[in-house]
């Protein structure tokens, strides 16, 4: 697993204003987390998502949303832990 | 280690703000570094003269200023929400900081909390 | 901090059940964080969270009682559960203890929650070594 620095945690559609101001804070450096309405983000045309991008697999597979081709690790519930526990920092947008 | 505390939610219509703010003051009351950030929306809240008792609510705006006496470490404002929102130094309330939201500025504080 | 480092984790919930679908994230990241190890110190409601601890949630038959099933892991697990005084008040979530100082007609917060102010999570700022919030995905 790569190791990141700050884990940002999206549960937010990608038009919901803390979806922005996640990714004005985030880097290259950076985990994105998408879970709940945030993995809409996956199957949205606009979205550009930046750091390095996650996507928890019980809320992509209630969706419907596949991520074949994209640069997404899909995650389950103790990924998402052990994330928490090796970032440096965890922001809950 | 200091808290960040992020108000993105505009003043009045949920208790988000409001509950964001009893937050950082609670941290301040414990001895507990915190700055507070207004990002989006949340700016509206840092306009002078707000007359909330029009709509039988409780304006903040003397809980604001009185933020740095209660141990609040700096009230910062992000300068696009401000430009977005038409607020400046003439009609903002006096302390605050426009500053960006950003990737260095979270580096700074070790928790970042944002109520949402 | 290395894979195999156990933590302590407190967790927020201010997003309501059925108002959205942080009760049942914070879960499920509840148990696993419990089966790869760590410690939950405590979960704190806040805000539209408190709605979590209402004994009289009764959604219909065939819907899972987020309320319940939060009852049942803290109680099974020996964890502490919190909801916050101020946004509890505020919401109708009550004990007995703010029912006879308010002196209303019922209280209705469920075993094991009980009402705490801000202090308990500032607590967890200050020593836990996470603290996790799970938020109204609006």
């Amino acid at each position: 697993m790569t190791t990141i620095h700050t884990l940002h945690i999206v549960n937010k559609r990608p038009d919901h204003p803390a979806f922005g101001a996640c990714l004005s804070s985030i880097t290259d450096q950076d985990g994105l987390l998408l879970t709940e309405s945030g993995v809409l983000a996956l199957a949205d045309r606009e979205a550009v998502l930046k750091g390095t991008i996650y996507a928890l697999a019980p809320d992509l597979q209630a969706r419907a949303i596949t991520v074949d081709g994209l640069d997404v690790q899909t995650i389950d519930f103790d990924t998402m832990v052990a994330l928490t526990t090796e970032a440096t920092r965890v922001i809950c947008w | 280690m200091e808290t960040l505390v992020i108000i993105s939610h505009a003043p009045y219509c949920d208790w988000t703000g409001r509950e964001s703010l009893d937050m950082a003051f609670s941290l301040a009351a414990f001895d507990q570094p915190v700055t507070l950030l207004f990002t989006g929306e949340g700016v509206n809240w840092l306009r002078k003269a707000q007359q909330a008792d029009a709509v039988q609510q409780k304006s903040v705006e003397k809980n604001l200023s009185a933020a740095p006496i209660f141990g609040v470490s700096a009230l910062m404002a992000d300068h696009k929400a401000c430009e977005r929102y038409g607020l400046n130094k003439e009609n903002m309330m006096p302390g605050v900081t426009v500053t960006a939201l950003s990737a260095d500025l979270i580096e700074r504080y070790a928790h970042v909390v944002n109520l949402s | 901090m290395s894979p195999q480092t156990l933590c302590s984790f407190t967790l927020v919930i201010t997003g309501a059940p059925y108002s959205s679908q942080a009760p049942q994230t914070a879960l499920a990241f509840a148990r696993a964080a419990l089966a790869n190890g760590h410690r939950i110190d405590r979960v704190f409601l806040y805000g539209d969270g408190v709605h979590l601890a209402s004994a009289l949630t009764s959604p219909p038959s065939d819907e899972v009682n987020w309320s319940q099933a939060w009852q049942d892991f803290l109680g099974s697990h020996d964890i502490a559960g919190f909801a916050c005084i101020a946004s509890a008040l505020r919401r109708g979530i009550v004990d007995q203890s703010e029912q006879q100082r308010y002196e209303l007609p019922a209280n209705n917060l469920a075993t094991p929650f009980t009402i705490a102010g801000l202090g308990e999570w500032v607590d967890s700022v200050a020593h836990s070594d996470r603290v996790i919030y799970f938020h109204n995905g609006g």
